[in-house]
């Protein structure tokens, strides 16, 4: 797999983003202090800001090209986007969350069917819920589950552990080793956590004051 | 009360609840891109929006008068065309009470999208929806109660105008002739008992309007 | 007969006055007076009037007042309107100190509450009605009967429950069993000169004023004049809490002269009676005599 991140550059309040890399990993973590620009560059990969240049390519397919004026839309990228806040639509059930982005031809890869998603979760007893009372492992596997089901071909997880206690920690992060190990999709895993990213990422970008400052090998080191 | 007043309670519910129905959609949209938009000359927009509100109502109502008359620009030509009267008939009711409650219900409908965190409308996006469907799914659902409230609140507007409507409607017995008008009419005549009943209904009707208005947004308050 | 009121004022601002001593107040004093009667104006406090009028009176009152305020220097003010609409506000405690109406009704209804000086009111003026339509009209009027027509969807009327303009118009298409036909089309309005307004404006497409209205606008055409007219009679009269009461005679006085006559006919009103005296006439309208 490839992933072009090239000549971003990207203003923020105090510093701007500035990446220029190329990336060949399955699951490339983003580690780094918080205010350090990783949820902006989230942000310009899904196509939710506009940076004022980059040239973003996911294999072979153009998102964003500043030079030439190319910016596809957010629903077209087939980018799945895990934010920090989780973001599961309050007024929907977790049946109706799940089946947001869920494209019925997307039946034609098995591993992206409700079915499997939702087994490999293990959040089927969930699913006539209201989003309000899940827990906050049950509600991160549910955002998870509903990115996938959207058939993304890039995964973007922004701090999926932050907010959970180790406990919960350690139960969620053989079902991020599963979606990894099953999908076999490309992710990119943003954390402040220098275990988590250990774990779980092929690579690690380090990032600060929105630059990448150094590139480090994950799991692949002994 | 006699069969008369009755008469005049139901024209003015009526022609109030038509005039609301038919700025929502207008003005949702106009509330939605103040919202969520910027462009050259907004500003301006906004102050012209606000205008109806704060310039004494029959001042609108003359501009009405001169737009929607016989010889007037939009008047002229659908009295030419179709055959259509708006001045001294209901549909000048009409028109004068949607302008006139138009600004009440766009401040509240602005307020209501603002309040939607757009952190949900940009994950909805990523998972593959298009502008209207963000905006009928996501956006106007949690907007709902303000939007609501807003509505409640052009209704109790609209139950209550006089000014424009006198001068664009008159005040025709049986046809043109609301609740407010009425008790004008009532307190020139010297019939004070006819006025009180109608005031009466008035007070009623307004509050319940108002206080179901307060109630949707004290709900909405997350 | 405004020269013997003038000169009666003048006769009572001398007795008041002492001849003129040594102290330098009272000799500025009597300089300045005798130059002002050599100028022939009044002294006096120069009196701020209320006229609460109706509507059809605006333009000849206006003039007449002008007039009134070079020979006297008092100054009559206008509220102009639909005599039911004032009526109500001085019942409500208006402060006006003349009440000139276009009907009897509105003054009989005061005048039972006790609000007018009765012996200061007189009847002199009447009018006519006339059915108007806007300049480039291309209807065709050649009766009243038209009214009831197709091609007239709206007539505009000074509300005939309550404004005498509207009401005269309602008597006179009773009289001629024409109002079932037409009340369905009216188009009520606050006065007369609002009726009018409707018809200029061509959101109407046919009015009912008095002639004198009709005369003054340009932007309507007389289709059709009325002659059997109901007995329209305007009523004017002294109100009793007025705070200028002596002013407000005179005033009044000067409304029943032949010069105010001359003005009101100019106008197109219909001026009945004499020319009045020095001492106006009582009580309510008689028949429309000339």
């Amino acid at each position: 797999m490839r992933l072009l991140l090239k000549n971003i550059s990207l203003p923020l309040a105090e510093f701007a983003v500035e990446v220029d890399v190329e990336l060949h990993s399955q699951v490339t973590g983003i580690f780094g202090p918080s205010g350090a620009g990783k949820t902006s560059l989230l942000d310009l990969i899904a196509g939710l800001r506009r940076p004022s240049s980059a040239k973003i390519q996911l294999n072979d397919t153009v998102l964003t090209d500043t030079a030439s004026g190319l910016a596809v839309p957010p629903r077209l990228r087939e980018v799945g986007y895990v934010p920090q806040d989780l973001a599961l639509f309050p007024h929907l059930s977790v049946r109706q969350n799940l089946l947001y982005g869920h494209k019925p031809e997307s039946g034609r890869n098995p591993l992206f069917s409700f079915e499997h998603v939702t087994d490999l979760l293990e959040i089927k007893s969930l699913a006539g819920r209201s989003v309000t009372h899940l827990s906050g492992g049950e509600k991160q596997r549910v955002a998870l589950a509903r990115a996938l089901l959207a058939s993304p071909r890039l995964l973007l997880l922004d701090e999926p552990l932050a907010n959970l206690d180790t406990a919960l920690k350690d139960k969620i992060i053989p079902y991020l080793c599963r979606v990894r190990d099953e999908f076999r999709l490309p992710m990119l895993y943003v954390t402040h956590e220098r275990e988590e990213a250990q774990t779980l990422c092929d690579e690690i970008l380090v990032m600060t004051r929105g630059r990448v400052t150094a590139r480090v090998d994950g799991r692949a080191a002994p | 009360m006699t069969a008369e007043e009755w008469q005049i309670v139901w024209f003015t519910a009526w022609v109030s609840a038509l005039s609301t129905l038919v700025i929502v959609p207008f003005g949702l949209g106009v509330a939605w891109l103040l919202a969520r938009h910027d462009w050259f000359g907004k500003s301006v927009v906004e102050t012209a929006i606000t205008l109806p509100l704060v310039m004494p109502p029959v001042a609108t109502g003359l501009i009405l008068l001169k737009m929607f008359g016989r010889r007037g620009a939009i008047g002229g030509f659908l009295h030419d065309s179709l055959g259509l009267d708006i001045v001294f008939t209901w549909r000048g009711v009409l028109i004068s009470l949607g302008v006139m409650s138009f600004p009440l219900l766009v401040r509240s409908a602005r307020v209501a999208f603002e309040q939607v965190n757009q952190r949900f409308e940009q994950i909805a996006r990523t998972l593959g929806a298009g502008n209207w469907r963000v905006f009928l799914t996501i956006t106007l659902p949690l907007a709902f109660r303000g939007i609501m409230a807003g509505v409640m609140l052009a209704f109790a507007r609209a139950l209550g105008e006089f000014g424009a409507t006198i001068m664009v409607a008159g005040n025709i017995p049986g046809r043109t002739s609301t609740l407010s008008l009425s008790i004008f009419q009532s307190v020139q005549l010297g019939q004070d008992a006819h006025a009180y009943r109608l005031l009466g209904i008035s007070v009623a009707l307004a509050f319940i309007a108002v206080w179901g208005s307060e109630c949707l947004l004290r709900r909405a308050k997350p | 007969m405004q020269n013997q009121t003038h000169r009666k004022a003048e006769r009572n601002q001398l007795d008041g006055l002492r001849p003129p001593a040594c102290d330098l107040p009272r000799l500025l004093a009597g300089v300045g007076f005798a130059i002002s009667l050599l100028s022939g104006v009044s002294p006096s406090h120069a009196a701020d009037l209320t006229v609460f009028a109706a509507a059809s009176l605006t333009e000849s009152l206006r003039t007449i007042a002008a007039q009134y305020q070079r020979e006297t220097g008092d100054k009559p003010a206008f509220n102009f309107g639909a005599s039911s609409f004032l009526a109500r506000q001085i019942e409500a405690g208006a402060p006006a100190d003349i009440f000139f109406s276009a009907d009897e009704d509105k003054m009989d209804a005061l005048d039972r509450k006790g609000l007018i000086l009765k012996e200061t009111r007189t009847s002199r003026l009447s009018n006519s009605l006339v059915i108007v339509i806007a300049s480039d009209s291309l209807l065709v009027i050649h009766s009243p009967k038209d009214l009831a027509g197709s091609e007239v969807k709206r007539v505009a009327l000074a509300d005939p429950k309550t404004v005498p303009a509207g009401i005269y118009s309602r008597v006179y298409l009773e009289k001629h069993k024409l109002w079932p036909l037409v009340e369905p089309k009216v188009v009520p309005t606050d006065n007369v000169r609002a009726a009018l307004a409707a018809v200029e404006s061509g959101n109407v497409e046919a009015g009912m004023v008095y002639k004198t209205d009709a005369a003054i606008s340009k932007k309507i055409k007389v289709a059709y004049e009325i002659e059997d007219n109901p007995d329209i009679s305007y009523s004017m009269a002294v109100l009793k809490d007025s705070r200028e009461p002596a002013a407000a005679r005179k005033f009044l006085d000067y409304l029943n002269s032949e010069a105010a006559g001359k003005v009101f006919e100019h106008y197109g009103f219909i001026v009945k009676g004499k020319p009045g005296g020095g001492s106006p006439a009582s009580g309510h309208s008689g028949g429309s005599a000339r």
